[in-house]
Formats: C-alpha cells, structure tokens, sequence
C-alpha cells in the first residue's frame, strides 16, 4: 500500500536530510507504527505519502502509483484514497461535529442524500453519536479527536495516517482513541501512526518502525517501543541503553515478504 | 449540491471580510465610474460632431465703423463692395464649393444673438451696430475651407473669414482633454482596484486557511478550493460596476436628458441609450480585473 524506496529528503542542504535512504513497505490492511525522537523524520514520512513535499532521492509508491509521476491536477483524487488525523484535531470551530465530517464529502462534491446516511455512521463508529450538534469547543480533546478521525474516514480511505494522533491526551483517553483506529484497521484500512507514546506501542504489539535522524533503524513485528531497554548490571546497578537489533526477541521484518 | 456548498462559502467568505468587500465595491465602483464617464464623454463628442458639422458653416464677416483690420481701413463696408462679395461668391471659381449661402444684417444678426443668449443679462446691453453683418456660406464640403479663405480674407470690405467648426473643435478639445483626465483618474483608480483586490483575496485566504488546509488534505480539487476567492473578488467588484452603470444612467437622465438637453434644445446629447452600451463594458471590465487579480494572487498565496 504504501512502499518507500531508497527516499532521501533533504529540507535544507546544510542539515542532514530529514530522511535518509528510507526502504520500507507497509502493506494492505497493516498497522504500523513510526517512531523516533522528536526529529527524527516521522512527520516528514507522513508528508512524502501525502505528496505535501516530495523525495529528493528514491521514490514513494501509494496504492501502487508512484506520487512523483501524479499530474499536479490529479493530486486531489490520490488524497481521497488517504486519511489524516494530526495531534491538534484541526476542526473548524464555526461548524458543528455533523458538519466538520460532513465538509471532507461537500468539497469533494459528494450529494446530500449519500452524506445524511454516511455521516451518522461514520460517527456512531468514533461513538460520537449523541453529540454530533456540539460546536468543537463543547467537546473533550478526546472528543475532538474522534471527530478528526470520522472526518478522515469519511471518505472511506485506504489509507489512514495519524501523526501523533494522542500527542495531547491523557492515557486513558489515548486508550479510547486507540480502539477506534485499531476498529478502523480491522475493517480493512492500512494504519499508520506516528507517536511517542510507549505505554500505546508496547500494549498494541503491532509493527514498528523505527527511525533515527532520518534513518530507519528497527523495523519488526509486533514490536515495542525498545528504544532505551533497562538492564541490570551483573553488580546489580540499574541503566537505561540504546535499542540494538540484537536485542530483538523476533526477527526483523522481511520486506520481500509482500508487494503491493 | 456543491454549487449550493459554493455559494455558502462565498457567502460567509463575504461576511467575514465584509470592511475590506466594501472597499472593494467602492473602489471599483469610483473607478468603472470615471471610466464609463470618459467613454460617454467620447460618445457625446461623436454625436455633437455628427449633429454640428452639417449645420456650421463659413462665416465672412464684413466690415463696420473702426475695425482694426487692414481691408477695413476705409470704414464700413460700402454697397459696391458687398455686391462685389456677392458675385465673388456666385462666381465659377467659388460656385463648385458653396452649396448655399445668405446674407445676415446687424438686425439679422441681433435678432440671432438674442434668441441664442436669451437668459443672459448681455442680451439688453448688445445693439445692432455692436454686432458686423455677414454673409453665411455652408460649404459643398466644409474641408475645403481656405479656398474661401484664400479668396475673401484680402477683398475690401471684409473683416474676417471665420471657420465654425474651429470654434466647436475647442469644444472637442476640451471635451477631449476632460476625457482624458478622466482616463487618467480611471486608470490609477483601476491600479488601486486590482491592488485592493489581491490584498482582500490574500486576507481572505489567511482567514480561511484552515478551510482550505483541510480541503487540501481530503483531497477537494483545485478548482472546488479556489472559486469562493475568486468569486468573491468578482462579486465585489460586479456590485462596484452596476453601481457605476447606476450612477452613470443616473446622471445622463437627470443631468444630461432632465437639464441640459431642456435648456440647449438646438444641441445633441447622450441619452441613456449610450449609457446602456457601456454598461455591459464596465461590468465585463470589473469582472475581468477582479478574476485576474484574484488568480494571480491565489497562485502565489493559496497552496492547492
Ligand atoms: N519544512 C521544513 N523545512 C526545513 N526543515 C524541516 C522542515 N520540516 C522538517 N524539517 C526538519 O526535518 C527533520 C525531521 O522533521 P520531522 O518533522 O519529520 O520530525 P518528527 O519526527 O516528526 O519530529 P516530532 O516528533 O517532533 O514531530 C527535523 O530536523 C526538522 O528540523
Ligand atoms: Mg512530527
């Protein structure tokens, strides 16, 4: 669904790239999760398959197309078949809940008729159905947050990108918001999510994705947010130590398993 | 459906930038204004030219008592010398060009001035021996002028030969020159228009770039994201040229055809007919200034 061949993307020619020789596929129907410190490139990962900005070296394939040969005009319909939800919800504050999820289909031209039926649903599956006459300020961030999500699932995308869709939330919130994406994932849609948040990588055991300043350096199965693993020393002192591919307890993702 | 969708987001775009929507309609409605009023100003001159210039005629004006000119040195005009501009003017060498002519007496000619000038206070001031009597030629073809001039200028007993249609060329001219600055104003007004314009698109895509950033990401074309700008921009400045069209009608019926036709029955003038002839231009012109401007500017401030 989504594959990254060799993607460089240098921002500024005096820093490191953002992203250096990313080779990655995440395949139909995957959840994974993208994580690194901060600046370590995730977001600059979910605006290369957004097509926002384009890799400087390599290329990046969405849904089988390679993005740097979209036509600018046909840009737009590539986006409907992806979904995005940020950390700061971006709702419209003058429009009710119906209507931020409704907007996603009025701009794409979709009737009144298929969007009276399709947004109810899509709000009962973000158990937003009680509220949908609530102005955004009315809501919980939580709240705010599963209307974000309806609004990027609207359109019945195949692809769902979240960049630190909890970033700010409680833990317990967070947990809410997990089950919709991972509902959302079981459906069918590719998940991937960008975060910090270990408690949410280690306790959903779905893939993980690995970068470092701009390099990917761990990709596994059902992994966990490992970047510093407590060791006990032989003499009993505690520490906290960098991830290492020998410390994986599972082998690392074989990425010839698939193609798109 | 989705015009309906249009439609409101022009709607609230317009509430939303409702100070800078109404400079924008004033702009452009001074600017189509000074614009529609120098095309009028032409069209008046087209239709006094076409109503003038079959009627004015040469005027040679024949001596009094005392005219500092060098053929009236003698004093007035004597008998034989009008009859030897008479036949002057019904010789072979004159005839081809005449097409009529008429002798005007000072009481003719007081009579005239009279009638022209009856609301002014000179009328009781002025006396038949103030006023040279004439002979009126209207000319075959009116260019031909300095033949007449040529032939009558140096006869005994005449004063001058006179061209009318150089008086009413002043006119033109300055009607000319009144156009002129007309355009002038128009175009620095145009300049501001278009300014205006693009300042009131970009504030309205910073007010509404959240809109737009999310339109962006759910994939809504290019052209569903940028006709509210643009239309805005064109809503604005097509209000500004029907109130220039209103104004400019406005001013033809009730100053041009209410006054001025009334006091000046022997003269041409515009009527709302020519009013409705270069409404469609201003209308078409503001919409044309608005568009551009707005797409030029969403180019460079709207990200689709
Ligand atoms: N538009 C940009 N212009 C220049 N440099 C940029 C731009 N966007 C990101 N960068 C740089 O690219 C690198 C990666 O940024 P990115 O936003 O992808 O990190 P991130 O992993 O999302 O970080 P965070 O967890 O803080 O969101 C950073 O060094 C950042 O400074
Ligand atoms: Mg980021």
């Amino acid at each position: 669904m989504i594959r990254f061949e060799h993607v460089t993307k240098v921002y500024d020619q005096k820093s490191r790239p953002a992203l250096d020789d990313i080779d990655v596929e995440i395949n139909r129907g995957d959840f994974a999760f993208l994580v690194g410190a901060s600046g370590s490139g995730k977001s600059t990962f979910i605006r290369l398959v957004l097509r926002e900005d384009q890799a400087s070296r390599g290329s990046v394939h969405v849904a089988g197309q390679n993005v740097a040969g979209i036509p600018n005009w046909r840009v737009p319909r590539m986006r409907r078949g992806i979904g995005v939800v940020f950390q700061d919800f971006r709702l419209l504050p003058n429009k009710d809940v119906f209507s931020n999820v409704a907007f996603a289909m009025q701009v794409i031209g979709k009737g009144r008729a298929s969007i009276r039926s399709t947004v109810p649903e899509v709000l009962k599956t973000v158990g937003l159905e009680d509220k949908k006459r609530r102005m955004p300020h009315e809501l919980s961030g939580g709240e705010q947050q599963r209307v974000a999500i309806a609004r990027a699932i609207v359109n019945q995308p195949g692809i769902l990108l979240a960049d630190e869709p909890t970033g700010n939330l409680d833990p317990a919130t967070s947990v809410g918001i997990m089950n919709i994406l991972d509902k959302i994932n079981q459906n069918g849609t590719t998940v991937v999510m960008a975060t910090h948040d270990t408690d949410i990588v280690n306790s959903m055991r779905r893939r993980v994705i690995e970068l470092d300043e701009g390099k990917l350096v761990r990709d596994e199965q059902a992994g966990e947010y490992t970047a510093m693993i407590p060791i006990v020393n032989r003499d009993g002192s505690r520490e906290l130590r960098t991830a290492d591919p020998r410390d994986q307890a599972i082998a690392p993702f074989d990425t010839e398993e698939d193609e798109a | 459906m989705r015009l309906a969708f249009i439609l409101g987001e022009i709607g609230s775009g317009l509430r939303r930038n409702l100070s800078m929507v109404i400079s924008v309609v004033l702009v452009t409605f001074i600017s189509l204004t000074f614009v529609g009023a120098a095309a009028l100003t032409q069209m008046q001159i087209t239709q006094m030219k076409g109503f003038w210039y079959d009627k004015v005629e040469v005027a040679i004006f024949l001596c009094g008592d005392d005219y500092g000119s060098q053929t009236c040195a003698d004093g007035a005009v004597t008998d034989s010398q009008r009859s030897a501009i008479k036949s002057q003017l019904d010789s072979a060498a004159v005839k081809p060009y005449v097409e009529s002519y008429e002798y005007e007496s000072q009481d003719q000619a007081l009579e005239h001035f009279r009638e022209q000038f009856k609301n002014s206070p000179i009328v009781d001031t002025v006396t038949a021996d103030q006023l040279p009597e004439s002979f009126r030629v209207k000319m075959v073809d009116p260019e031909k002028y300095d033949v007449i001039n040529e032939l009558f200028t140096p006869m005994k007993g005449v004063d001058t030969v006179i061209d009318q249609r150089d008086l009413l060329e002043k006119i033109f001219s300055v009607m000319n020159v009144a156009s002129l600055v007309a355009v002038g104003i128009a175009v620095v007004m145009i300049f501001c228009a278009v300014l205006l314009v693009a300042t009131t698109i970009r504030l309205s895509a910073f007010s509404r770039r959240r809109e737009t950033g999310i339109m962006r990401l759910v994939g809504a074309s290019k052209a569903v994201i940028q006709l509210p700008f643009v239309l805005e921009g064109v809503i604005a400045a097509l209000i500004g040229a029907v109130l220039a069209s209103g104004t400019l009608w406005a001013v033809v019926k009730y100053l041009i055809q209410g006054k001025l036709a009334i006091e000046y029955p022997d003269t041409a003038f515009i009527a709302t007919n020519e009013v409705f002839l270069v409404a469609p231009g201003l209308l078409a012109l503001g919409i044309v200034l608005a568009g551009v401007s707005s797409v030029l500017t969403l180019r460079r401030y709207l990200k689709v």
